[in-house]
């Protein structure tokens, strides 16, 4: 892996981000390239709005702007194994059937709102261990939550505006006064 | 047609041949080149340019395909390297891969390897620590392996040549049993490793915790600005090759180093099957050569051959090179040979947390992994119910609490929170493990690595005394923490396999007498004078600390005995 390739999957993520929205819903085929998952086009646009539900375009970026969407299938497609890939895909049938049982609308057909008020359920849900109901839709949840928090922390956006990434510290304070470090 | 053969032998012979580029065969070819002799470096693997080689080395973590995850599919085809805490997508490049080189286990051993220019030591924790006569009298003194050829006093001036070199962090602790070196300043201790320091002294009788000592130039001399590097800039990224040449690796130091002597010729993709062994001159000759791409066997001739292939591979050739005199591996009247491999047992730890110094955090990122604890048990006097003992890391650290917690703008805020944790402390054992012969490695007889080359069968195992130790650990450090004051300890024990430790020892020991070991005390084979093996295959004892640079005190010393022996003629 070089840079130059690294540089180029890069561009690829955030080029197709930019060309998504005008090529949904054609022919019922996905716009993003995948090896292993088997999904439709309305899976992958379930998925867009999940991410972006989860991470909205606030006063900041959200996960569509951001390419995050992109990044989580990625992620799915290429570092999880076939049984969590599996669970995923279920999980995610579970989740439109749900959403579409309590709304009486697809999950696609819904507003920001419903979908907010419908996915912080979920997000409750998905912290209690003990929560037994719909176990793959929790996993199938959890994944995307947890790749959706982990490529946006990972961004560049997040590591330089949000926080300071610092590729060279070119410093090691041993004593540092928490004072200081609030303000920093 | 004669002449062309002639020549071609001509262009093929050397005054020294130095099997392996990385920590010890780097410093084989400098000191051979310093010297002004014609050397050949042999490198398995393929070559790795400082800089230019090092492609990942300023990536940020969102210029990674998978923001440093590597892919399912690479992790399930690599259990064996993917166990390495290193082998991430910023530095897979540089492990070797499971089907690459396979061998046989006859026991669960995870032999983790870096085939290229520098090999391991583009990789290593770089943690250097100097042995001590309670190291080097060990076996005498409690009965096992054999003696030590050598004392503290035949390496400690080694010792000052390759730290001045390769540039050392530490303090001077005035610690018997870990001996000072020629050090640059040290990367400090922060509050609670502080804390847990004084409290350990005030309390304990010859035990301490000391800011690890480690190859990181925290303030280059000239010397280090003469091999082209600079000052230690902190990222902590080591792994991916550092820009700046902020740790001592072959790579940046040694091998441009000898390179640029003028005398030196590094050939890559260039395994080692064996080495020649003329009968009638009663030494070694040369070494037969597999060229990785072509597959071609190739011979090259030197007057003196250093053997630093790494431990294991030290004895797979060594093994491999058989003859009318050495039908058992050259070198190996004994018997010896391939047996007694010893390793260091890191699979105890212990974590909890400190409530207290709260007015303090750190700033920027430790080099030095933070506090060491040189080995306390059964130093003076044998006081337990196990030989030898453990060294082990300290280390305590704050983190800022943000959390993932719920969704939208709430998410968004729960992500940058900058409330601080509380302190946590964490340390890891390093035990020393005993050799035996019943832990050994061996040829197969009929499987064949891809270059026609017997593979190896590596049976090591833990032992009843390695299980002692590690109780002992738990117990011990449990009770410094509790009477520290720390808080929801928790220690834990693994089951990993010998081998990922990566600091596989032995098989080709040093000693006195040539009927129970390799080696002789200048590292030169008893039987075959002329064959230095200088690398972790050398180790009569594994003692605790981190072995590299006790390999490249060995080296630089070997190297000038050899030189001597040249100049007189002997070889």
């Amino acid at each position: 892996m070089n840079r130059r390739v690294a540089i180029r999957n890069m561009a690829l993520i955030l080029g197709s981000a930019a060309v998504l929205p005008s090529c949904l819903n054609d022919k019922g085929k996905p716009v993003v390239q995948l090896k292993h998952l088997k999904i439709d086009a309305d899976q992958e646009t379930l998925v867009n709005n999940l991410t972006e539900t989860i991470l909205p375009k606030t006063d900041t970026p959200g996960a569509g702007e951001l390419g995050i969407n992109l990044f989580v299938f990625k992620m799915i497609d290429d570092c999880y194994d076939k049984e969590h890939q599996q669970d995923f895909i279920a999980g995610l049938g579970d989740f439109a059937a749900e959403a579409k049982k309590q709304l009486g609308k697809s999950f696609n057909e819904c507003t920001a709102k419903e979908r907010t008020t419908f996915v912080s359920a979920i997000d409750k849900n998905s912290k209690d261990e003990k929560y037994k109901d719909n176990t793959k839709l929790i996993a199938f949840y959890r994944m995307v939550k947890d790749q959706t928090v982990f490529g946006y922390t990972t961004s560049k956006y997040f590591m330089t505006k949000q926080i300071v990434y610092e590729l060279v510290p070119g410093r090691y304070n041993a004593y540092f006064p928490v004072k200081k470090h609030a303000a920093v | 047609m004669a002449n062309l053969n002639i020549d071609s032998v001509k262009d093929r012979t050397f005054d020294a041949i130095v099997i392996g580029s990385g920590m010890s065969g780097g410093w084989a070819a400098k000191e051979f080149t310093d010297k002004g002799l014609k050397t050949l470096v042999l490198e398995r693997g393929r070559d790795v340019k400082h800089l230019k080689d090092y492609p990942t080395t300023n990536l940020y973590p969102w210029e990674f395909p998978h923001h440093g995850v590597l892919p399912d599919d690479v992790q399930k085809a690599n259990p064996i390297v993917n166990r390495c805490y290193a082998f991430g997508e910023d530095a897979a490049h540089f492990f070797v891969k499971d089907a690459e080189h396979p061998y046989v286990q006859e026991k669960p051993f995870d032999w983790i390897r870096g085939y290229q220019t520098g090999g391991k030591s583009l990789l290593w924790a770089r943690q250097t620590q100097r042995w001590s006569d309670f190291d080097f009298e060990g076996p005498a003194r409690d009965g096992f392996a054999v003696d030590w050829p050598i004392r503290y006093a035949d390496i400690a001036p080694w010792y000052s040549y390759v730290e001045k070199f390769a540039g050392i962090s530490g303090n001077r602790d005035g610690i018997p049993e870990l001996p000072d070196g020629e050090f640059l300043p040290a990367f400090p201790l922060n509050a609670v490793e502080t804390f847990f320091s004084n409290h350990v002294k005030k309390t304990y009788k010859n035990r301490h915790v000391i800011s690890a000592r480690c190859a990181h130039l925290s303030k280059p001399n000239q010397i280090h600005l003469d091999q082209g590097r600079g000052q230690c800039q902190e990222r902590t990224l080591c792994q991916r090759g550092c820009p700046f040449g902020g740790y001592f690796s072959a790579n940046s130091s040694t091998i441009p180093w000898a390179l640029k002597s003028g005398h030196c010729t590094l050939r890559p993709y260039s395994v080692v099957e064996s080495i020649i062994y003329d009968e009638k001159k009663g030494k070694a000759t040369g070494v037969r050569v597999i060229d990785a791409n072509t597959k071609e066997a190739i011979e090259y001739y030197a007057d003196v051959i250093f053997v630093n292939a790494a431990a294991l591979n030290s004895n797979l050739i060594l093994l491999n090179s058989t003859s009318g005199r050495f039908p058992n591996g050259l070198g190996n009247d004994s018997g010896t040979l391939g047996k007694y491999v010893a390793f260091h047992n890191y699979s105890a730890h212990i974590n909890a947390e400190y409530d207290g110094a709260k007015e303090w955090t750190t700033d920027g990122r430790n080099p030095a992994g933070g506090g060491y604890m040189p080995r306390f048990r059964n130093v003076y006097k044998q006081e337990t119910n196990f030989l030898r003992g453990y060294a082990a890391g300290f280390s305590a650290y704050r983190w800022q609490q943000n959390s993932s917690d719920g969704i939208g703008q709430d998410l968004k805020n729960n992500l940058v929170k900058k409330d601080l944790s509380g302190w946590h402390v964490g340390s890891h054992m390093m035990g020393e493990t005993i050799p035996k012969e019943t832990n050994y490695v061996a040829l197969d007889k009929s499987l064949k690595d891809p270059f026609g080359i017997p593979q190896l069968r590596i049976s090591v195992d833990y032992d009843d005394n390695d299980e002692k130790m590690k109780k002992d650990y738990v117990e011990q450090m449990t009770e410094m923490f509790t009477s520290a004051g720390f808080t929801n300890i928790q220690a834990s024990t693994d089951h990993r396999a010998p081998g990922l430790d990566i600091h596989e020892m032995g098989g080709v020991r040093m000693g006195n007498d040539p009927k129970t070991s390799m080696l002789d005390k200048w590292h030169r084979l008893h039987a075959c004078k002329n064959v230095y093996v200088t690398d972790g295959a050398s180790m009569t004892s594994t003692s605790c600390q981190n072995p590299s640079l006790t390999y490249m005190a060995f080296t630089a010393r070997a190297v000038d005995h050899a030189i001597g022996e040249m100049k007189k003629g002997n070889v």
